[in-house]
């Protein structure tokens, strides 16, 4: 059974469409990240899914039910970190975790859950008075109650410091080890790098990639970008480092070399920069990230038509 | 059970809001102003709990306070929510959006019965001092009453607030009807009445059935209506008992339609 699944659902608000004739596929047990830049109809989509907006067009099935007629009993088994929300000022934060086990039904108590997202000693206080950081933690705390099947996280880390990332990144992989499907929004590739099994790339209501984080590594390719500080940086040492096999591009920044190269050349862009005169002072390498890739896929003038595409127009720019 | 989770957590909300208490206090203490006021000077057998509850408090405060704070608890019910975004919490929990809207009328509602309770205590305290002939019964009995009154505004108010999207569109609407109910509804349906009158000559009816079912439509003249026949030991019975059971049949009316119709819209919308 398919945990999310989107046919042909366009959105369309009465001053703009928010998403356009989208198809998405979130299988069970896999933790799928959603990504696209703010504005690109993410939210829209989770909101279509929650049955918060009902699409214009398309059909959405949630775990195996329509999402409009059987909203109730999929949220029943959907734990949800929305977006955008606000809490109940006036009740505690353990009052907010209770209100949680009774709507649905759960035979669970407050205090483990609120511990697992640290919350438990701020748990007496009342909400209104917490931190953004907390208020995030206190809504996932509310979305894990009762073991849900599917998880919905709609920009999980906002408001989150690295440390709050890090716990909410460990709880995402524990739900994921548990068998739960885990579906969660960003317009930050590297909160969804190290977790997802999948990631799709929304842009202006359409899917532009969808593909592994392997997949989309092989797209951006091994290539490495090596710095290399000089005294001078001369035409002739440009010349003679752009000359090296496997270099396919090379930028002069006052003294400092910007190579992009295969990683075994690295000693011979060197060699050849010391052979044209320059004193080479210090030299460091850094990955090609597919944080290129992902802005090239959402910040680019078109939506490129492929992941080839978008990696070698990001290398030749 | 959904709706009971909703109707609880909101019933916690409510009476932990500060308007509310502010709300309560004033209320108590014009009620207890009044019952000192009021109070008969030198004989003091003359002057009953009955009388002070339907000639003085009932026509000037509970009918005309007890509304008012019923809309200030409701309109800001779902419009509130919707426009801070806890509604987003609210709804990514397995309720339905009936549950959320009737949910609130129960929740707010009990918020409401206990402040007039709250409410009606200093007042007691007072009429136990001064001399009147004290009836508890009479005077819980009212209360009862008092906090019916303020359930159906609650209810007409949270399907105001249900219909709308925002909390001043909601408050608009809010005031509008204790507007309509409470300051203008004899001018209101007198103009009505006078305009139709040739059409409703024509009709099996007469005008004066007519207006009685009017005055019996209105909420706070029902309440009064209800309030004064137990204060004066003819609940349910007596002469006016027509005029009662349709001034209940019209109570339940106006508890249950409002936040159907504003559930009709709500439940259509994207939130």
């Amino acid at each position: 059974m398919t945990a999310i699944e989107l046919r042909g659902v366009t959105k369309e608000f009465p001053s703009v469409t928010a998403v356009s004739d989208l198809d998405l596929t979130v299988e069970e047990g896999e933790v799928y990240g959603f990504l696209g830049p703010n504005g690109a109809g993410k939210s829209t989509t989770i909101d279509m899914v929650l049955d918060l907006v009902r699409p214009t067009e398309g059909t959405v099935t949630v775990l195996g039910r329509d999402a409009t007629a059987d909203s109730v009993a999929i949220r029943r088994r959907t734990g949800v970190l929305p977006d955008g929300f606000s809490v109940y000022d006036r009740l505690s934060g353990r009052r907010h975790v209770e209100f949680a086990i009774e709507s649905k039904e759960a035979d669970a108590e407050a205090d483990p859950v609120l511990e697992r997202v640290g919350l438990l000693e701020d748990a007496d206080r009342k909400a209104g008075g917490y931190s953004k950081g907390m208020r995030q933690r206190l809504a996932l705390a509310m979305a894990l109650v009762g073991e849900p099947d599917l998880l919905i996280l709609d920009e999980p880390s906002s408001g989150l410091d690295p440390a709050g990332v890090k716990d909410m990144r460990e709880i995402v992989a524990a739900e994921a080890a548990r068998g739960a499907t885990v579906f969660f929004s960003s317009h930050v590739l590297a909160q969804v790098e190290a977790v997802c099994d999948r990631v799709g790339i929304l842009r202006e209501g359409e899917l532009v990639a969808e593909d592994s984080i392997e997949g989309l590594r092989e797209a951006v390719g091994d290539g490495e970008t090596l710095e290399v500080a000089v005294d001078d940086a001369t035409d002739a040492v440009v010349d003679a480092v752009r000359a090296v096999e496997g270099v396919s591009r090379v930028e002069a920044d006052g003294a400092m070399l910007r190579v992009s190269c295969d990683p075994g050349v690295k000693t011979r862009v060197i060699a050849a920069a010391e052979d044209a005169g320059a004193v080479v002072d210090d030299f460091h390498t850094e990955e090609a990230s597919l944080e290129d890739l992902f802005l090239a896929y959402t910040e680019g003038e078109a939506a490129p038509t492929g992941r080839e595409d978008a990696a070698t127009g990001e290398v030749d720019a | 059970m959904s709706l009971l989770a909703v109707a609880n957590k909101d019933f916690q909300d409510t009476v932990r809001s500060r308007g509310m208490a502010l709300l309560v206090a004033l209320f108590s203490l014009l009620v207890a102003v009044f019952a000192y006021v009021v109070r008969p000077q030198g004989q003091a057998d003359q002057f009953a709990t009955e009388l002070l509850l339907s000639a003085f408090v009932g026509p000037v405060l509970v009918t005309g306070l007890v509304p008012l704070v019923g809309v200030v608890v409701g309109y800001n019910a779902v419009s509130g929510e919707r426009e801070s975004g806890s509604l987003k919490l609210l709804l990514s929990l397995p309720h339905s959006r009936a549950d959320v809207v009737f949910g609130k009328v129960l929740g707010r509602g009990a918020a409401l019965a206990l402040a007039t309770f709250a409410g009606f205590l200093l007042p007691a305290l007072v009429l136990l001092v001064i001399p009147v002939t004290f009836n508890a019964g009479s005077f819980l009995g009212y209360t009862v009453f008092a906090a019916a009154l303020g359930v159906v505004f609650v209810a007409i108010a949270v399907g105001c607030s249900a219909a709308v999207a925002t909390r001043q569109r909601a408050l608009i609407a809010g005031v509008g009807v204790y507007a309509l109910f409470v300051l203008l509804w004899g001018l209101f349906t007198g103009r009505v009445v006078g305009a139709f009158a040739g059409a409703i000559e024509a009709l099996p009816v007469s005008v004066a059935q007519i207006r009685t079912f009017l005055d019996a439509a209105n909420p706070t003249s029902g309440i009064e209506l209800l309030a004064n026949a137990f204060l004066g030991d003819q609940l349910l019975s007596g002469d006016s008992l027509d005029q009662q059971v349709s001034a209940v049949a019209m109570l339940v009316f106006w508890t249950l339609a409002p936040p159907l119709a504003g559930l009709l819209k709500f439940d259509r919308d994207d939130l």
